[in-house]
């Protein structure tokens, strides 16, 4: 089941959290309702976004060499 | 959960703007060209982005808030609207509005996620809780 979540705070602050999407299906299916009430000012990714059926693909950082 | 956006609103829907005051008890005021305020620019707040002195007091319509002496105007800017209004305490907007109007500007936001949703035929679940409200779309 895909579900948006949309927190609005009492100063007007608004945080959008999508769920049950794989991959990057969220920020495509997700845009018209950026553009519909603004625009992004912040983005932060979740494990699920480094997600593609259903593995999780990992990325390493070179800490050396 | 795959991603946290943090979003800055941009009022561009009248429609839902006159939901938001329908909600809350204000009157919208279509068409009324000035608002209540003080009335003369003391310098004690900067002023909004891209609007002058001269500039307040005038406006596209106005909303009329019960118990408050002043009057909020709504302002074309664009493709969007901001909202102008006097803050001063007597003018009895402050407590109405919320920081940054941000009782309007939230009541806005969920009327205009209730009208995309019924568009997009959304389910849509509206929850109140502790410090924010909670829209739920399920796709």
């Amino acid at each position: 089941m895909k579900q948006v979540i949309i927190d609005i705070m009492a100063d007007g602050e608004i945080k959008i959290e999508t769920r049950g999407f794989i991959g990057k299906a969220c920020l495509d299916e997700t845009d018209f309702l950026k553009n519909l009430l603004g625009y992004e000012k912040a983005r932060q990714l979740t494990t699920a976004f480094y997600t593609k059926n259903k593995k999780v693909i990992k990325k390493h950082l070179p800490l050396c060499g | 959960m795959s991603h946290i956006s943090r979003i800055e609103l941009d009022i561009k829907d009248l429609q839902s703007l006159k939901e938001a005051c329908k909600r809350l008890g204000f009157e919208f005021r279509k068409n009324q060209q000035s608002y209540l305020w003080y009335g003369r620019w003391v310098g004690d707040s900067p002023l909004p982005e891209g609007i002058t002195e001269d500039q307040l007091g005038k406006c596209d319509h106005a909303i009329k808030v019960p118990g408050a002496q002043y009057e909020v105007g709504v302002v074309r800017k664009g493709q969007s609207f901001i909202l102008l209004y006097d803050e001063w305490v007597k003018g009895g907007l402050k407590t109405k509005l919320g920081v940054n109007a941000g009782l309007l500007k939230q009541a806005y936001t969920i009327e205009t996620l209730r009208k995309e949703a019924r568009q997009k035929n959304y389910r849509f679940h509206e929850t109140k809780m502790k410090k924010q409200i909670r829209v739920t779309l399920t796709l």
